[in-house]
């Protein structure tokens, strides 16, 4: 097959420009973050998802402001010409270009099977609860806890588990569901700094905001670095949802608290059913996650600056660097 | 103080980053010597990425030097050939000959047509050709004409009518 005729195709030029757009636009994200020192995560994820969705429009804007950005004199006099290193020969005479189809096909997987899955099965399954036994959340301790929280409470239920754990189903009609085994696990206050996290996620989620750049990012399945984008922006969604659980709360430190007691206190669950323990992948994961936690840990004992104003005129600097940088992207 | 100290350290890494992409996008030549480049003669051309097969026209307009006053070629994604030719008074480009083994090979940067006015199928000695007439970006007469010769794909753009176009072209067919 011809991977040239792919790469000079539209489709073609698309995805590979999508791709290149989006590395610029992270790394200008980046250079933003660190040079105006941006800590807050709410402003940050609005950074980050500049690389998520910039690539998803440019290469058509482009286009229509300049028919002519696909002739040979424009490649010549550009900044980063994707079809040069997509010409270089590897040996065995293969193009270069087919490492990059390989890299976006692997993406595409892991999109499908991480991202797009779950999310279908979730869908699929609402209604249909698999979770076990379930009653309502009218415990003593819950109504304790719920008890000083200026906030709309949505359902609660409560899982007979005795595993500590709680989660929230996202949507117009979220809920929030802990275990019995949560209920003993933590006191009053800490159980209080819990549900405020999760009810700030069921409050977030009421906005289309997010689901409407999920349904964008769809189109980005291939694109790595807007896998990895969205994932860090998704992370900045926990930070968010810590900041207004303290706010709600006032009381950073007990979220604190109760996040090392629920996430890293305890030992990963012995499988009992693998002899041979944990794989390298699982390990790496876990690892990961106790970093994320330990950030969000630190975020909240350390304190955290609050919006300096000006966020603004940093976001359109930024957004214009990227539109100028990658309009000489082809 | 802050704020301007932001704008001075962005300002200075998104110039390290336009230099960065700059000498990436130069790394590929040094791998592969045949990508889209610059060439002083056809001969040259011939040589560097073994393309016998040039097609040139026999009938020139008066008005224009011989020879290209610009020669871009390339023998990686696939061979390509783009001629250029001034008005030997005004130093004007107004002639571009482009040959490529692509149909979506597109030459047109120097000479395009932006507000096309006719878009008509051309018999050109025997070869479906097109033929467009329109103007360009300062408003001047452009026209082009474009046709499939062996494996290669031939487009023929000037700022003239069509008439001497057609001339041209004819020209290059045996």
């Amino acid at each position: 097959m011809d991977l040239s005729r792919f790469f000079y195709s539209y489709p073609g030029s698309y995805v590979t420009q999508a791709f290149f757009h989006s590395a610029v636009a992270a790394a200008v994200v980046e250079i933003a973050l660190k040079s105006w020192q941006i800590r807050s995560p709410s402003i940050r994820q609005r950074f980050l998802l500049l690389a998520v969705l910039f690539p998803i429009f440019s290469f058509p804007l482009y286009r229509i402001a300049d028919s002519g950005r696909d002739s040979v004199y424009f490649k010549m006099g550009a900044l980063f010409d994707s079809s040069r290193w997509a010409s270089v020969e590897l040996p065995a005479s293969i193009p270069l270009g087919a490492a990059l189809i390989l890299v976006f096909f692997m993406t595409s997987l892991v999109f499908f099977f991480q991202e797009l899955f779950p999310v279908l099965k979730h869908a699929l399954a609402s209604g249909k609860s698999d979770m076990g036994e379930v009653r309502a959340g009218d415990d003593p301790a819950i109504s304790q806890a719920l008890e000083s929280l200026p906030a709309d409470t949505p359902e609660i239920f409560v899982l007979e588990d005795e595993d500590p754990m709680i989660f929230s189903a996202t949507g117009r009609n979220g809920s929030i569901y802990l275990s019995s085994g949560l209920l003993e696990f933590l006191s009053v206050e800490q159980l209080r700094a819990a549900l405020a996290h999760e009810i700030s996620h069921v409050s977030r989620s009421r906005r289309p905001y997010m689901v409407v750049v999920f349904l964008l990012r769809i189109l980005m399945f291939f694109n790595p670095i807007v896998l990895l984008e969205f994932r860090r922006s998704v992370q900045d969604d926990e930070k968010i949802c810590d900041e207004m659980a303290a706010s709600l709360t006032g009381k950073p430190l007990v979220l604190a608290e109760t996040l090392r007691r629920l996430y890293l206190s305890q030992e990963p669950a012995a499988n009992g059913e693998s002899a041979k323990g944990p794989s390298v992948t699982e390990k790496m994961e876990e690892y990961s996650h106790r970093l994320n936690i330990q950030s969000r840990i630190d975020r909240l004992e350390k304190g955290y600056a609050q919006r300096s104003g000006g966020e603004w005129f940093a976001f359109a600097v930024t957004l214009l660097a990227i539109v100028a940088v990658n309009y000489y992207v082809v | 103080m802050k704020k301007l100290w932001g704008i001075f350290a962005f300002a200075s890494a998104v110039a390290v980053l336009i230099v960065a992409m700059k000498i990436f996008n130069w790394v590929p030549s040094l791998a592969q010597p045949d990508l889209l480049k610059k060439y002083r003669n056809l001969d040259e051309v011939k040589v560097a990425l073994n393309l016998r097969d040039i097609i040139i026209p026999s009938y020139f307009p008066q008005n224009l030097k011989w020879p290209p006053s610009t020669i871009l070629a390339q023998g990686k994604p696939f061979p390509a050939v783009v001629m250029e030719f001034e008005q030997d008074i005004t130093k004007d480009t107004s002639l571009v000959i482009s040959q490529s083994l692509s149909d979506n090979f597109r030459a047109d940067g120097k000479i395009r047509v932006v507000q096309l006015k006719e878009r008509v199928n051309y018999p050109l000695k025997g070869r479906n050709a097109v033929l467009e007439v329109g103007f360009g970006s300062k408003g001047e007469m452009v026209s082009r004409v474009f046709w499939k010769e062996g494996k290669y794909w031939i487009h023929v753009m000037s700022k003239s009518p069509p008439f001497e176009l057609l001339k041209v072209a004819e020209s290059m067919i045996q």
